[in-house]
C-alpha cells in the first residue's frame, strides 16, 4: 500500500499555514500523519499537496487558568494522556488511544478533525461540552464539540479552517470525569466510547454529562441518562439503572462490523455508561 | 545391540542463531542472479465456468516474460490423497471439468515477468468471461446432492466412516442417564510467520527444481511429478528455511505453478530461475484451513458412571477439494468418543464437499473436533451424574489393551490414566473454591474498567489421546542414512535426512538422536536435509511423528553405519527404511480396524476469569500434563506444549474466519484475530511426563498435536463453572458470550 504521488510544503507558523492553503487548494494540512497517511494508502484520500502543520509552535500548547484548560490542537496524545491540568476523561482516553507510536505522533485536533466514529477523543469533548477554536483567512471561531461534529468523518469546520484550539472546564470540586471503552481487539479504536463527567454533592448527583461513540456514525450526547440520574443518590444501583437510559439517545444508525456486531454493540453501551460513571462517581467523592 | 542411552538436554536449537540473527533464508530471501518474479491469478469463482480468457492486453505489458494457464500443464491435476483438483482452472485442459471453478482459489494462470510490478499488473490485465453457476456452502444442504459439484464422484459425500459395535438397544437400556449435544466448530487458519514463497529452476542437472517451504520433500515430487508428467527424479525438491506450518504445507501452494513456469520458460530457450512471494491475503485466501464442522451426539451412561453407549454423527465441510479430507475425518471419527472404553457404539462420519475453502491437515488432524464432542459430553455427564469429572473420567478410560470402538486393543503403553491423575494434583482439582490465581484483576483488555461484580471465575478439565504417526493402513516409512567418517576413531558423522525444520525443531531433535545412536559427542554430527537430492523419503511432518519415527529409523542406520564400520568400511554407511507395526483401514460396514500403532496422551486443566457483562474471557492458568514418553529435548516439548495452548487458545476464544458465500471476506490479521501477547493464557504450566512407549525410540512418544486438543473443552468447562451455562460453539467471542448468558438472565 502506496500513497498517491503528492507535493510537500512544511508549515512554519499558523498564519503561514493559512496562506499555503489558500495558494493550494487541492492541499491537505497534516499534522500527526496517523489518519491522513493510511486513508492516502487505501486510496481514500488524494491530496495534491500536503502541508504539514507538525511543527507550527502556535498549535503546541496545554495550560490551565482558573479551572480552564486550553490545548493547543497540534498536542499529541502522549502529552495530554500524561497532563494532570486535564479532565481525568480525557487524559484517560488519550492514554488508551492505538498504542505508544500512535500517542507519540498523533494529535488532538487531526484527531477531531479526523472525526472518525471510533476515535476516542470526539466522545469524551461533547461529555466535557467542550469548545473548539478555529483559524481561517476570515477570523476565528468558537465551535461547541456537540455542534462540531456533523456526520462519520463530517465536522463543521470550513475549507481552509483549521482547528486551534480545544478548551474546557477542568473537573472542579465534587467534580470527577472518566472515559470507558470497548477497544477493537486489533487497532484498539473505539468499538464503543462512553465519557461521563458527574458532580455529586451531599451523596446525591447534582450534575451528569454523558456522551458516546464508537458504535454511532458520530460522538452522541445521552442527555437521557443525566436526566435519569441528576437529583438521584449515587448509589450503584442508581448509576446502573439510568445507563440503560443510553439506549434512548442511541438513535437508529448503530453500526457493527466482524469483531463487534450492532446488537452487541447496542448492549455494551449500557455496561461502558455504567462503568465510566461509576469510576467518575469515585473520582467525584 | 544394546540401544545407548540419551539423556534429556534441552540443546538451544541448531537453526536458532540463523533465524534470530536474520541469516537463515527462508524461501523468499532466495534472491539468485537474473531472477524473474512471477504471480498466480486465482479465479475468485466459488463456482463458475470459464468461457473464455483474455491474456492480450497482459502480455503486451512491457517487462511481461509468459503466461501460463490450463493448457500448458502436461496432466492438469494434483492433490495429496486423489487428483480432484485442476492445477490451473481453465480452457484447453488435458483433463475434463478443468474449466470449472469450485473455489475461490484456484489457480487460472501464472505470470511471470522482470519485476514483481509488472507481473502483478499484467495479472490485473487478464480478462476472463465466467457463467456463474449456483454454490453450495452448507454441508446439510450439499449432502442433499442437488447440485453436484464433483460429477465424477456422483456425489456431494466425498467419504463417509461408520462404525457399529455392540448392541444400542442394550446400552441405551442400561443408562440411568443420557445427554445429547450438538456442537459447532469454526475454521482455523495456520497463520504461519511466512507466507507461501518459493522458486523454480532447472539445476546443473537438468531437474526440475522447486526451492520452497513443505512438510514432505517426496510427496511433494511425486505431486509436482505426476502434473508435469515426467519421472520423479526429474523433479528436485529442496526445502530451505520454513516459517511454520502447522498443516497448511502438507497440500501443493506454489510447487507445481513453480515447477511447470520453470520448465515450460526452459523449453522457450529461457533458463532463468522464477520467484513467487504470496502476500498474506493470498495466503489466507489460497491454502485450506482447519475443518469446520458440526456435530451431534448422544452419550449414555449408568447412575455410577459408567459409560453404556455413543450415538454420534459427525460431518466435516472438506471444501471444494479433497486434500487430506478423508484421513482427516478417519481421526475425528475415533477421537469422537474420546479416549474411552465404549461398549456400545453407533457412529457415522461424513466429509462433505461445498464451494468453501478446503478443510485439511491441521496439528490434531480432526482429533480436535471430535475431542470437542467428547469431552463437553463427558463433562455434562458428570454434572448431570453428580460424579466429579476426573472421577468420572478414570472410572471409563482405555487401558493397555482395552478394546477400541474399532474392536481392536490399544497398543501397550496407555498412560492417559496416569495423564489426568497428575493434571488434577497439579491444578490442585478437587479444592474447587481454592482457586490459584484469587481476585485477578481482569487485564486483558487494557481499557476495560474491572467491575469486580461482573468477573466470575472458574476452573475445567479435559483429556485427549491422539495417534502418533500415520493411522488406517496409510503407507507408514521413515529412511535414513549415517555415514561414519574417521580412520581409527569416528570423527565425523553425517545424518541425511528428509524431516522438514517447520520450527518445530526437529533438525535439533534428529541431531541428538544421532549422536546418541552413534555414541559420539552432538557437535560430531552433522545434518544433510530435506533435499530429495540427497536425503531419502522420511515421511512428512504431521502426525506427531517425526520424532518417533525418525529416531526409529536414525537407530536402525545407526546400527548398521555401526557394523559397517566394524568390518573397517571408510566410510562407513548404513541405511535403514524403517517401517512400523502396520495399521489397516475402517471396514466398511462396522468400522473394525487396526488403526494406529502407537499414541499420545495428553490432559489440561483450564482456569479462568469471565466477565459477564462484556463477555471478555481472560485464561488465567493451563495446567498441561502430556506424556511425551521420553523427553529428549524438555525446552522444545515446552516449547510445543505453550505453543499448541496458545494456538488452541486463539481457536477457542478469538479465530473467527469469515466465509460468506464461498468467499473468505476477512482475510487479514487485523481482521483474522490471532492472540497476541496481551491475550494469551498469564501462566502455561508444562508438566512432562515419561512413561515410555514401548516401541517409540528411546520411549520417546509424539507429543506436539496433544496439548492442542482439550483446550476448548477444558474452557468450555471452565466457563461452565464460572457461569452454570454451557457453550457449544466456538470461537467464544465477547458477543457469542453476552448473548448466551443473557438467555439466562446473566450479565444484562
Ligand atoms: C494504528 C492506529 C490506531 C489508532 N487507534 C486510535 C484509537 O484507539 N483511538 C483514537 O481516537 N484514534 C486512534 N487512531 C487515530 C489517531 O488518534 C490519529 O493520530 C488521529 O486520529 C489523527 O491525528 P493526526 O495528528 O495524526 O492527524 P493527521 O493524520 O495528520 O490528519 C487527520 C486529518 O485531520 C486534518 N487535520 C489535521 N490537523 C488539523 C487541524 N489542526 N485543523 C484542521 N484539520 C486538521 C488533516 O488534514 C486530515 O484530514 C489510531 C491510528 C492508528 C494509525
Amino acid at each position: 500500500m502506496y500513497p498517491p504521488k503528492f507535493d510537500y510544503l512544511r508549515a512554519d507558523s499558523a498564519a503561514n499555514a493559512l496562506e499555503l492553503l489558500a495558494a493550494n487548494p487541492d492541499a491537505k494540512v497534516m499534522a500527526g500523519g496517523h489518519s491522513l497517511i493510511p486513508a492516502m494508502n487505501l486510496r481514500l484520500a488524494d491530496p495534491g499537496t500536503i502541508i504539514d502543520i507538525g511543527r507550527v509552535a502556535d498549535f503546541k500548547f496545554l495550560s490551565a487558568n482558573d479551572g480552564y484548560v486550553g490545548i493547543g490542537s497540534g498536542t499529541t496524545h502522549a502529552e495530554v494522556a500524561a497532563s494532570s491540568d486535564v479532565p481525568s476523561a480525557l487524559s484517560e482516553a488519550a492514554g488508551l488511544i492505538g498504542d505508544p507510536q500512535v500517542r507519540n505522533r498523533g494529535t488532538v485536533g487531526g484527531n477531531i478533525a479526523h472525526a472518525d466514529p471510533a476515535s476516542d477523543l470526539p466522545t469524551v469533548l461533547v461529555a466535557l461540552d467542550a469548545t473548539i477554536s478555529t483559524v481561517s483567512g476570515s477570523g476565528t471561531r468558537m465551535i461547541k464539540a456537540g455542534d462540531f461534529f456533523v456526520d462519520l468523518f463530517e465536522t463543521a469546520l470550513n475549507d481552509g479552517e483549521l482547528v486551534a484550539e480545544i478548551s474546557m472546564n477542568q473537573d472542579g470540586a465534587n467534580t470527577g470525569s472518566a472515559y470507558a471503552k470497548l477497544s477493537n481487539p486489533a487497532s484498539r479504536y473505539a468499538m464503543v466510547g462512553a465519557a461521563a463527567r458527574v458532580t455529586v454533592e451531599g451523596g446525591v448527583f447534582t450534575a451528569v454529562s454523558v456522551a458516546v461513540g464508537g458504535l454511532t456514525p458520530k460522538a452522541q450526547a445521552a442527555p437521557s441518562v443525566g436526566a435519569a440520574l441528576v437529583g438521584q443518590a449515587a448509589t450503584a444501583d442508581n448509576i446502573a439503572a439510568a445507563a440503560a437510559a443510553v439506549q434512548n439517545d442511541l438513535g437508529d444508525d448503530v453500526m457493527g462490523d466482524i469483531h463487534a456486531s450492532a446488537d452487541y454493540r447496542r448492549q455494551m453501551a449500557t455496561v461502558f455508561v455504567k462503568r465510566a460513571l461509576t469510576k467518575a462517581t469515585e473520582r467525584a467523592g | 545391540m544394546i540401544p545407548s542411552p540419551i539423556s534429556s538436554h534441552s540443546l538451544p536449537r541448531v537453526d536458532a542463531l540463523g533465524k534470530v540473527t536474520g541469516q537463515a533464508c527462508y524461501p523468499g530471501d532466495i534472491t539468485p542472479n537474473n531472477l524473474l518474479h512471477g504471480k498466480v491469478l486465482f479465479s475468485g469463482q466459488p463456482h463458475a465456468r470459464m468461457i473464455s480468457m483474455d491474456l492480450s492486453a497482459a502480455l503486451a505489458l512491457p517487462g511481461v516474460v509468459a503466461i501460463f494457464t490450463a493448457k500448458d500443464v502436461p496432466n492438469n491435476e494434483y492433490g495429496l490423497i486423489m487428483p480432484d483438483q485442476p492445477v490451473m482452472v481453465g480452457l484447453g485442459s488435458s483433463k475434463p471439468h478443468s474449466d470449472v471453478s469450485l473455489w475461490e482459489g484456484d489457480h487460472v494462470a501464472v505470470i511471470v515477468a522482470e519485476t514483481e510490478l509488472a507481473a502483478a499488473q499484467a495479472r490485473d490485465k487478464i480478462e476472463i468471461e465466467w457463467e456463474q453457476l449456483p454454490i453450495v456452502t452448507d454441508v446439510r444442504e450439499a449432502m442433499k446432492d442437488e447440485i453436484i459439484l464433483h460429477p465424477w464422484h456422483g456425489s456431494n459425500i466425498l467419504h463417509k466412516y461408520q462404525i457399529r459395535k455392540g448392541d444400542m438397544a442394550a446400552g441405551w437400556a442400561a443408562a440411568d442417564v443420557v445427554v445429547e449435544g450438538s456442537y459447532t466448530l469454526p475454521y482455523q487458519e495456520h497463520a504461519y510467520l511466512q507466507p507461501e514463497a518459493g522458486l523454480g529452476y532447472i539445476d546443473e542437472e537438468g531437474r526440475v527444481t522447486i526451492e520452497i517451504g513443505g512438510q514432505w520433500t517426496y510427496e511433494d515430487q511425486e505431486q509436482v511429478a505426476h502434473a508435469l508428467g515426467l519421472p520423479a527424479d526429474q523433479i528436485r525438491i529442496i526445502y530451505p528455511a520454513i516459517g511454520g506450518a502447522f498443516g497448511g504445507r502438507e497440500d501443493m501452494s506454489l510447487q507445481i505453478v513453480l515447477g511447470l513456469a520453470a520448465l515450460r520458460l526452459q523449453e522457450r530457450g529461457i533458463k532463468r530461475p522464477l520467484r513467487i512471494i504470496w502476500s498474506r491475503e493470498e495466503s489466507i485466501v489460497g491454502h485450506h484451513k482447519r475443518h469446520r464442522a458440526v456435530v451431534h451426539t448422544k452419550w449414555g451412561a449408568t447412575k455410577e458412571g459408567m459409560i453404556t453407549a455413543v450415538s454420534s454423527e459427525l460431518i466435516l465441510d472438506s471444501g471444494s477439494y479433497a486434500y487430506t479430507s478423508t484421513k482427516v475425518l478417519g481421526n475425528a471419527h475415533l477421537m469422537v468418543t474420546g479416549p474411552y472404553v465404549i461398549p456400545n457404539a453407533h457412529l457415522d462420519s461424513y466429509a462433505v464437499t461445498t464451494n468453501n475453502v478446503p478443510g485439511g491437515a491441521f496439528r490434531g488432524f480432526g482429533g480436535p473436533q471430535g475431542a470437542f464432542a467428547a469431552e463437553n459430553q463427558m463433562n455434562k455427564l458428570a454434572e448431570k451424574l453428580g460424579i466429579d469429572p476426573v472421577e468420572l473420567r478414570l472410572k471409563n478410560v482405555l487401558h493397555d489393551g482395552s478394546i477400541l470402538t474399532v474392536q481392536s486393543p490399544m497398543p501397550p503403553g496407555v498412560s492417559i490414566d496416569q495423564v489426568i491423575e497428575r493434571c488434577a494434583a497439579e491444578i490442585g482439582w478437587g479444592d474447587s473454591n481454592q482457586l490459584s490465581v484469587n481476585g485477578h484483576q481482569f487485564s486483558s483488555i487494557q481499557s476495560l474498567i474491572a467491575n469486580p461484580q461482573s468477573l466470575c471465575h472458574g476452573r475445567g478439565i479435559a483429556c485427549s489421546f491422539k495417534n502418533v504417526g500415520f493411522s488406517f493402513g496409510a503407507p507408514e516409512r521413515c529412511e535414513a542414512t549415517i555415514a561414519l567418517h574417521g580412520q581409527r576413531e569416528i570423527e565425523r558423522v553425517v545424518l541425511y535426512h528428509g524431516a522438514a525444520e517447520v520450527g518445530q525443531g526437529s533438525h535439533t531433535v534428529l541431531k541428538q538422536m544421532a549422536a546418541a545412536a552413534v555414541g559420539v559427542d552432538i557437535s560430531q554430527v552433522e545434518l544433510v536435509m530435506s533435499d530429495t537430492a540427497t536425503s531419502g523419503d522420511s515421511g512428512s511432518v504431521s502426525a506427531s511423528r517425526m520424532t518417533w519415527m525418525a529416531g526409529n529409523s536414525i537407530r536402525g542406520a545407526a546400527e548398521k553405519a555401526l557394523a559397517a564400520w566394524a568390518s573397517e568400511e571408510r566410510p562407513a554407511k548404513g541405511y535403514v527404511r524403517f517401517t512400523p507395526p502396520p495399521t489397516t483401514g475402517y471396514a466398511e460396514e462396522t468400522g473394525e480396524c487396526m488403526p494406529n500403532f502407537a499414541y499420545g496422551y495428553v490432559a489440561e486443566a483450564v482456569e479462568l476469569t469471565v466477565d459477564v457483562e462484556t463477555g471478555h474471557i481472560h485464561v488465567d492458568k493451563v495446567v498441561c500434563a502430556n506424556d511425551v514418553g521420553k523427553a529428549i529435548n524438555p525446552m522444545l516439548i515446552q516449547g510445543q506444549i505453550e505453543g499448541a495452548v496458545v494456538q488452541a487458545h486463539g481457536y477457542s476464544l478469538m479465530e473467527n474466519l469469515w466465509v460468506e458465500n464461498g468467499r473468505i471476506r476477512n482475510p487479514f490479521f487485523s481482521q483474522y484475530l490471532i492472540p497476541g501477547i496481551k491475550d494469551i493464557p498469564d501462566h502455561v504450566e508444562s508438566v512432562i511426563m515419561e512413561i515410555p512407549d514401548p516401541i517409540g525410540p528411546w520411549g520417546a512418544r509424539g507429543m506436539a498435536e496433544m496439548p492442542f486438543m482439550p483446550l476448548a473443552p477444558a474452557i468450555i468447562a471452565a466457563l461452565h463453572d464460572a457461569t452454570g451455562v454451557w457453550f457449544d460453539e466456538i470461537p467464544l467471542t465477547p458477543a457469542r458470550v453476552v448473548a448466551k448468558l443473557r438467555e439466562h438472565g446473566i450479565g444484562g
